[in-house]
């Protein structure tokens, strides 16, 4: 017996000594730490891909398998995630913006040898918007003129003098600006450029339910012959093999920010007409990126190989990227950590292992990103109706504390994330500092609401509330409705500690302990979406492209995505002028006036810009934490000099890396050069 | 015999039916779709996805197409892989956990038997009380808590095996003996139960005092009346090893059914929730058809009319 008691003693304490002897950082590389033997990067790349049809998915991990494997107009730049040139060897945008033309190299070609030219990418942008692909990500073309119509079945109007109903005619501050004689002339460039005609819904429902609202509308067109939209009325037009061109309804300077996208990454006709929805199997599939396909078991991992007929494959470091299909954080800590991957994807290191991993200066990436993470109110329902009540909640979170607490976050009270747009930052400060002094905002006041107490209490009180003061500016309010709200969030460890945190906050500095639900994901988002909660609800929310309208826009529109309840006509009208002006400082001016206006009626608790959180071996150079954790594989390479390993990667942002900075500025020479030339003349 | 059979083939289809539809009702009643994401979509843009799937028609009617579908055995697309049918993912992830599940089970059953008979044989002895304890923790240890720990000591302290994935005989190890513990612990504590109880009836005593050899004794008349209670076990426990063990294809990451399942339910993918609900259970009632007929092999006395 006691053989046995001394064989379980030394066994905990092998299990032990193991789990210690690891978790100091007296060495400098957590686990195994050599360069894979051949010349390929092994990524963990999160969720089984959903398809590998660039069109269809929406989610970050097939994201980044569709940039190996699909190329498009532009590139992400693997720092600053700015477009620059891909097939498209530089463009051009007219002086109103509403038109861009790029030209295309001649020596991009499909993973099949097919080349490449202007009539694949118009083929590309009709199809994501064919009603029939139902692509989720449709959404992200609607800027292009017609293409909302096209992608929602929408139909012009013909009178009977063969003339259209125009859009102006019932819009009245509809600006329209025409960007004739940008470019070659030609047949469809003539009519894309005529006044915007008015669209109406296909569907008999549908068109009833708007002209029932419209009495105007209805007379305009009844009777009238409906012309559906079609594909080929859509923006876009290959003016010859090589020079593609784009109208855009509304200037929209940020749309050259999206196109890096997958959804408007090129796709091969031929091979999606003869396979159909089957053209994405191994057997058929048909790419255009810097890697193809080579084999993929789903649950398991996809790998691409160099595609030797990329028109960039000199800059191309990787003869092969493994991407693993596993979500098990712990499980890939544990491939990691025995050597057998090289980099996680962005948000894999548990909660509970960051103190630890942090001290791997050298591989732990923690970065602002383009995500924040924030609550909302319900602010059609009692009590936070009132926006003092909000306010005060708002004021009464300790931010600070809760980014230490958070370890990989920063505090946020604005709504864009803070780090990302540097310039939009500068000139918001300038206009917040001219607004606080129209509005009467004392400065100390604006300068404390991260974290404000006692105005927290003075509020509640100012909204009728028994207020009962404590020390420290803390107070206890006594006939808030408790058993009516609750701060619902969707079920998560991290969720719930943040949760928990806030909750102890308000607690603390109001008195008032608000009930915490938490909810399975496809049942909490509906939830909020509908506004079926009263209280607060948690919210994410990753921009979509570099330019701060992809946040502002959440509560643009009577039906916008806030999960909220809140709109103001006023907050749109600001966004509408800040994006139909050219100049990007008034426009960033006009935005910031926007975000201002919103956030006094606070209809959300902005609470953290999220920050990376992912591994990667030292070895491995040229995988950036770029504000969306989006690689351009191409840049990516496998260095085998430890002397040339990256060290303390929280300057990698800052420190450039030679081969890197080469195959960039090859790549930017012909844009840089031809902005020069037009400047020149 | 052949009557028993083929009334309970036949039984078998009308359940799978009921089961099928329970689960459609369930996932229909469940908040949330397969396409809702944090993005809000454009009112156009559900109207497209809607219609593309069939959506827009009556729920009735959604009703008799699955089921004339479920009917001919084609479950259609997957919603949320595009262009992979129901049937080729489960075809396709099957193997992988019927790999480790049989491997598992053998595994089992050769620890779980051996230790069993011999705990019987030598009641109350050293190696009864040390083979039992350890069955007791086996079954009281959960594979999420015996697979990390094998993972520190096997694949992160001593290198010796790969942490996760699949790949090799080397990558099989760990996954398993984590998943053949819990089923061992089972099969050795119902080998000796059902061992000590035959071991002590009549006919055994009149085999020895046929004066049969003792070896005689326990493989030829013992074992097969002692190994019943195993065998009921084996038919339900081979059909959960078969469709997958959730947490331990998690944890080494192995492409099996169970983590398909696991993410289909989560992605509210219908058809392929009710593909491999209706494929599980049509799976494990014939199991249970399969360890019934074997009873009358085992056990003369149980007859079927």
């Amino acid at each position: 017996m006691n053989r046995i008691y001394l064989c379980f003693i030394s066994l905990s304490l092998l299990v032990f000594n193991l789990s210690c002897s690891e978790s100091t950082a007296s060495r400098r590389y957590w686990g195994k730490t050599e360069p894979p033997k051949e010349n390929v990067l092994r990524y963990v790349s999160g969720s089984e891909p959903e398809s590998l049809d660039p069109q269809i998915p929406t989610g970050q991990p097939e994201a980044r398998i569709l940039m190996a494997l699909y190329d498009g107009l532009v590139e992400y730049h693997p720092k600053t995630m700015a477009p620059i040139p891909a097939i498209a060897e530089r463009w051009e945008i007219s002086p109103d913006g509403t038109e861009f033309i790029f030209y295309l190299r001649r020596n991009a070609k499909f993973s099949n040898g097919d080349p490449i030219t202007a009539h694949d990418f118009v083929y590309t942008f009709r199809r994501g918007l064919d009603p029939e692909l139902a692509a989720q990500n449709a959404y992200l073309a609607y800027e292009i003129k017609y293409a909302k119509a096209y992608n929602s079945r929408e139909a012009f109007v013909r009178k009977e003098n063969g003339e259209f109903l125009l859009r102006k005619d019932f819009e009245t501050d509809l600006k329209e600006v025409n960007s004739v004689g940008f470019g070659p002339d030609t047949e469809f460039h003539r009519f894309i450029n005529l006044p915007e005609r008015l669209t109406v819904p296909l569907d008999e429902k549908d068109r009833q339910e708007l002209i029932d609202k419209d009495p105007e509308l209805k007379k305009a067109i009844e009777g009238k012959e409906l012309v559906p939209v079609r594909a080929e009325d859509v923006g876009v037009e290959a003016i010859d093999d090589y020079t593609f061109r784009l109208k855009l309804a509304i200037p929209a300077p940020y749309f050259l920010d999206l196109l890096p996208h997958q959804f408007f990454r090129v796709v091969n006709k031929k091979v999606i007409e003869k396979y159909g929805k089957e053209w994405t199997r191994p057997e058929n599939i048909v790419t255009s990126g810097a890697f193809k396909l080579l084999t993929h078991r789903p649950y398991d991992v996809l790998v691409v190989v160099k595609n030797s007929d990329y028109w960039d494959a000199e800059n191309v470091s990787l003869d092969r990227i493994e991407f693993y299909s596993l979500e098990e954080q712990y499980t890939m800590m544990n491939l990691y950590k025995a050597g057998a991957v090289d980099a996680t994807y962005n948000h894999t290191v548990p909660a509970s292992w960051l103190d630890e991993i942090r001290q791997y200066k050298d591989e732990y990436l923690d970065h602002p990103e383009v995500t924040i993470e924030y609550y909302t109110f319900n602010v059609r329902r009692k009590p936070m109706d009132d926006v003092r009540v909000r306010k005060a909640f708002a004021l009464a979170i300790d931010r600070f504390s809760l980014a230490k607490f958070r370890k990989t976050s920063k505090p946020l009270v604005d709504f864009t994330p803070e780090g990302i747009f540097p310039k939009y930052e500068e000139i918001r400060k300038r206009v917040y500092e001219q607004l606080l002094r129209e509005s009467g905002i004392s400065k100390q006041d604006w300068e404390k609401r991260y974290f404000d107490p006692e105005r927290a209490c003075r509020l509640m009180k100012e909204a009728g509330y028994q207020v009962e003061n404590k020390a420290n500016g803390r107070c206890e309010v006594k006939n808030f409705p408790i058993g009516e709200v609750a701060l619902t969030y969707n079920t998560s460890e991290s969720n719930k500690a943040v949760a928990e945190f806030i909750q102890a906050q308000w607690k603390q500095n109001l008195g008032i302990t608000i009930p915490l639900r938490n909810m399975e994901w496809k049942t909490f988002l509906p939830t909020r979406k509908r506004l079926d909660y009263t209280g607060m609800t948690r919210a994410g929310w990753v921009g979509d492209y570099m330019d701060p309208n992809t946040f502002l826009k959440l509560f643009y529109g009577s039906d916008n995505d806030s999960g909220t309840g809140w709109y103001d006509p006023k907050f749109d009208k600001l966004l509408d002028q800040a994006n139909s002006e050219v100049n990007p400082e008034k426009r960033f001016e006009l935005m910031a006036r926007a975000e201002f206006y919103m956030l006094q009626s606070q209809p959300v608790i902005p609470l953290m810009t999220a920050s990376t959180n992912w591994l990667k071996k030292p070895y491995v150079k040229g995988l950036y934490p770029n504000p969306g954790t989006l690689h351009a594989w191409k840049f990516v390479y496998i260095e085998r000099d430890p002397n040339k390993w990256d060290r303390d990667v929280d300057n990698i942002m800052k420190e450039s890396d030679p081969i890197v900075e080469e195959k960039l500025a090859r790549l930017q020479r012909s844009q840089i050069e031809f902005e020069k030339q037009r400047h020149g003349e | 015999m052949l009557y028993f059979v083929v009334r309970r083939l036949l039984i078998i289809i009308p359940t799978a039916l009921l089961v099928v539809s329970v689960t459609w009702l369930l996932i229909r009643l469940a908040p949330g779709n397969f396409y809702i994401s944090e993005k809000k979509l454009p009112k156009s843009v559900e109207e497209n996805i809607r219609r593309k799937y069939g959506l827009d028609k009556p729920m009735s009617e959604q009703y008799l197409i699955m089921i004339k579908n479920v009917l001919r055995g084609d479950f259609g697309d997957s919603l949320k892989y595009q262009g992979q049918s129901v049937n080729e993912i489960i075809r396709r992830h099957l193997p992988y956990s019927a790999t480790i599940g049989i491997l598992a089970y053998l595994l089992a059953l050769f620890v779980g038997l051996t230790a069993g008979i011999l705990a019987s044989l030598k009641q109350n002895s050293l190696l009864d009380y040390v083979s039992m304890a350890v069955a007791m923790l086996g079954i009281s240890v959960p594979n999420f808590v015996l697979g990390p720990i094998l993972v520190i000591i096997f694949a992160l302290g001593l290198y010796l095996v790969p942490p996760a994935r699949w790949g090799g005989i080397e990558n099989l190890i760990l996954p398993v003996v984590t998943l053949s513990a819990i089923y061992a612990a089972y099969i050795a504590r119902l080998t000796r139960a059902g061992m000590l109880e035959v071991l002590r009836s009549d006919f055994i005593r009149t085999a020895r005092a046929k004066g049969l050899d003792e070896k005689t004794i326990l493989l030829k008349h013992a074992l097969r009346g002692g190994i019943i209670p195993v065998v009921s076990f084996t038919g339900p426990a081979l059909a959960n090893l078969l469709a997958g063990t959730v947490v331990v294809e998690k944890i080494f990451a192995i492409p099996g059914l169970g983590n398909v399942f696991i993410q289909a339910v989560l992605n509210r993918d219908e058809p392929l929730v009710l593909g491999i609900v209706a494929f599980l259970s049509i799976l494990i009632m014939l199991f249970n058809l399969l360890v019934d007929i074997s009873y009358g092999f085992l056990d003369p006395r149980i007859r079927y009319s």
